[in-house]
C-alpha cells in the first residue's frame, strides 16, 4: 500500500507531504473525538486520582519519620502505567468497535503513518493526564519535606518516558484488542516490556525530587538509558506495526 | 579432611543442601523432560503405524 | 526421523559433557571465597586469616555456594540464546508466513522458558545458600524474572487469539520484540544504581574455567537436542493429524 501511494504521487516530495497530511488528519480525527466525548482524560484522570487514595492507604501505618519522597518517583510512575494501560486499551477498543481500524486500513494510508498518528495521540493523553496528576500528588504527599531537585528534570524524565510507554503501548494494544481478555493482555505484555524504561525512569524521577551531590551524574545517566531504549523499542515497535495491523 | 581446617568445613557445608538441591532439581528437570518427550514420540510413532496400516488396508 | 537420532546423539554427547564439568567443578576446580568467618579460636587453615574482632579470629570462608555457578549460567545463556532463536524464527514467519516458522517459533520459546525456569530454581538457591535470602532484587535475579514473565506472556498471547494467521503474526511480533527488550533490561537492571551492591568476586582460575566452559557447551547442545526433539515430535503430530482427516474422507 506504501508502495502505491508513493507511485501514485510520482514524486518523494510529495509523498512525504502527503504522509505528513494522512498523520494530522488521523491525529485530528483523535482529539476531535476526544474533545467531545473527553471520555478517555476523564476516565484516566478520575482512574489516577484513585490510585492516589489507594497509596494514602498504602503510606497510613508509615508514621511521620518516613518521608515520602523517598518513593514519590516509585508511586508516581505507577499510576502513570496502569492509567496508560487504561487509556491505551480504550483508545484502541474504540477504533475497532466503531470500525475506524479497518476504514483506516483500507484507505490508501501508510501503515507507519497510522502507528506514528496513533501513538502521538496517545502520547497527548498520556500527557495530559500526567499534567494534572503531578501538581495534584505533590499536594498531596509532598507537603512535609523541601524540594532539593532541579525542577526541569521532572517534565525532560516525563516526556521521555511517556514516549516509550505510547511507542510500545500502541502495538501491544493494537494486538491485544484483538485478544480474547483484552485488559488483561494488555497488562501481562506491558509491563514486563515497560520494566526497563520503569527503572530508569524512577531513578531519574528520584534524582529530580531529592538532588544530592552527584544529581546531575545519575539523572544523566538514567535519562541516556531512556533514550536507548526509547529509541531501540520504537524502531522496533515501527517495524512491526505493518505486520501487526495487517493481521 | 584435615581435623584443624573441621570448623571451617563445617561452615562450608551449611551451604551444601542448597547445591545438592540445585544440582538435583537439573538434573530431574532434564532427564524428567527428555523422557516425556521421548516417550510421546515413541506414542505418536505408533499411532502413525497404526494409520498407515488402516490405510494399506482400506487400499488393499 | 534422521534429526531426531542427530538430536539424540546431540544429548548423549552433552549428558557426557555437562557429567564431566559436574565432576570437575567438584573436584578439581578451585574453591572460590566469598566474605569471612568468625572462628574463636586459631586453626591451621588453609584460607588466610584475614583479621582479628573483639568476637574472635576472621578467617576467609570457602564458598561452596557458589559450585551453583558452573550450571547457573550455562543454562542461563542457553535460555537466552534460545529466546533470540525463537525471535529469528518470529522474523522468518513476518517475512516468509510460512507456517513451519511459527511452529519453530513456538517451540524455540517452550524450550527457552524450561531453562529460564531452570535458571531461577538455581539462582534463587544460590542466593540463599550465598546471601542468606531465598529472594533479593539484585540484577541477575531480576533480569531473568523479566524474562520469564516475557516468556509467559508470550504463551498468554497465544492462548487468547483463536484465528491462527492472526496468532502466528502477533506471536511472531511479540517475540521479536521481547527478544529486544530482554538485553536491554539486562543492561539496565546493572546500570542503574541501587541500594543493593554487586557482590561477585571475579577472576577465574584455569581450574574453575574448564568445567565452566565444558558445562556450557554440553547445556547448548542439550538445549538444541530438546528443541529438534520436540520439533520432530511437533512434525510427527501434524502429518498425523493430516492422516487422519485423509482416512476419514
Amino acid at each position: 500500500m506504501a508502495r502505491g501511494a508513493e507511485n501514485r504521487q510520482g514524486s518523494r516530495g510529495a509523498s512525504r507531504g502527503l504522509s505528513w497530511r494522512q498523520y494530522k488528519a488521523i491525529l485530528r480525527k483523535d482529539i476531535v473525538m476526544e474533545l467531545r466525548t473527553k471520555e478517555m482524560v476523564t476516565s484516566m484522570g478520575i482512574y489516577a486520582l484513585l490510585t492516589m487514595v489507594v497509596y494514602q492507604v498504602a503510606l497510613s501505618q508509615a508514621g511521620t519519620a518516613f518521608d515520602p519522597r523517598q518513593i514519590a518517583a516509585g508511586l508516581l510512575w505507577l499510576a502513570f502505567i496502569f492509567t496508560s494501560m487504561l487509556g491505551l486499551n480504550r483508545s484502541l477498543v474504540h477504533e475497532k468497535d466503531q470500525g475506524c481500524l479497518e476504514a483506516l486500513l483500507l484507505s490508501p494510508v501508510d501503515r507507519p503513518v497510522i502507528f506514528f498518528a496513533k501513538a502521538t495521540g496517545n502520547l497527548i493523553f498520556l500527557g495530559i493526564v500526567e499534567i494534572l496528576t503531578v501538581p495534584v500528588f505533590s499536594f498531596l504527599f509532598l507537603q512535609q519535606g523541601s524540594y532539593e531537585g532541579q525542577w526541569w528534570m521532572i517534565p525532560v524524565v516525563l516526556t521521555a518516558g511517556s514516549m516509550g510507554i505510547a511507542g510500545v503501548g500502541t502495538l501491544l494494544a493494537t494486538m491485544s484488542v484483538n485478544t480474547k481478555g483484552k485488559d488483561f493482555v494488555l497488562a501481562v505484555l506491558m509491563v514486563p516490556l515497560m520494566y526497563p524504561l520503569l527503572l530508569a525512569a524512577v531513578s531519574a524521577t528520584t534524582v529530580a525530587v531529592l538532588g544530592g551531590a552527584d544529581a546531575g551524574s545519575q539523572f544523566w545517566q538514567a535519562m541516556a538509558l531512556i533514550g536507548v531504549y526509547d529509541a531501540i523499542m520504537l524502531v522496533a515497535c515501527f517495524g512491526l506495526y505493518e505486520f501487526v495491523i495487517g493481521a | 579432611m584435615e581435623a584443624t581446617n573441621k570448623e571451617l568445613y563445617d561452615l562450608v557445608l551449611k551451604d551444601a543442601p542448597y547445591v545438592i538441591a540445585a544440582y538435583g532439581v537439573l538434573w530431574v528437570a532434564f532427564v524428567g523432560y527428555v523422557s516425556l518427550v521421548l516417550r510421546r514420540i515413541m506414542r505418536l510413532e505408533k499411532d502413525v503405524q497404526a494409520v498407515q496400516e488402516a490405510v494399506e488396508r482400506r487400499e488393499g | 526421523m534422521r534429526q531426531l537420532k542427530i538430536a539424540v546423539v546431540m544429548l548423549l554427547i552433552g549428558g557426557l559433557l555437562t557429567t564431566a564439568a559436574f565432576f570437575l567443578a567438584f573436584y578439581t576446580a578451585e574453591v572460590q571465597r566469598f566474605g569471612t568467618v568468625t572462628l574463636s579460636e586459631e586453626i591451621d587453615s588453609a584460607y588466610p586469616l584475614v583479621g582479628v574482632s573483639n568476637e574472635g579470629l576472621q578467617y576467609e570462608r570457602p564458598w561452596f555456594s557458589q559450585k551453583i555457578f558452573y550450571f547457573h549460567v550455562p543454562v542461563a545463556e542457553a535460555s537466552f540464546l534460545v529466546l533470540i532463536l525463537s525471535a529469528f524464527f518470529g522474523v522468518r514467519f513476518l517475512t516468509t508466513r510460512r507456517k513451519e516458522y511459527d511452529t519453530k517459533s513456538r517451540i524455540a520459546m517452550e524450550t527457552a522458558l524450561t531453562f529460564v525456569a531452570l535458571t531461577m530454581i538455581t539462582g534463587v538457591l544460590w542466593t540463599k545458600a550465598s546471601w542468606g535470602v531465598w529472594w533479593d532484587w539484585e540484577p541477575r535475579l531480576t533480569t531473568y524474572f523479566i524474562m520469564m514473565l516475557l516468556m509467559v506472556a508470550y504463551f498468554v498471547l497465544r492462548n487468547s487469539i483463536e484465528d491462527e494467521e492472526r496468532r502466528a503474526v502477533y506471536a511472531a511480533a511479540f517475540a521479536v520484540i521481547a527478544a529486544i527488550d530482554a538485553p536491554i533490561s539486562f543492561f539496565i537492571t546493572r546500570l542503574i544504581p541501587s541500594q543493593h551492591p554487586v557482590v561477585f568476586k571475579s577472576g577465574f582460575a584455569t581450574s574453575n574455567l574448564l568445567p565452566f566452559i565444558l558445562a556450557q557447551v554440553g547445556m547448548l547442545m542439550i538445549g538444541y537436542a530438546i528443541y529438534v526433539m520436540r520439533m520432530s515430535e511437533e512434525r510427527m503430530r501434524e502429518r498425523l493429524e493430516v492422516a487422519k482427516e485423509a482416512l476419514e474422507d
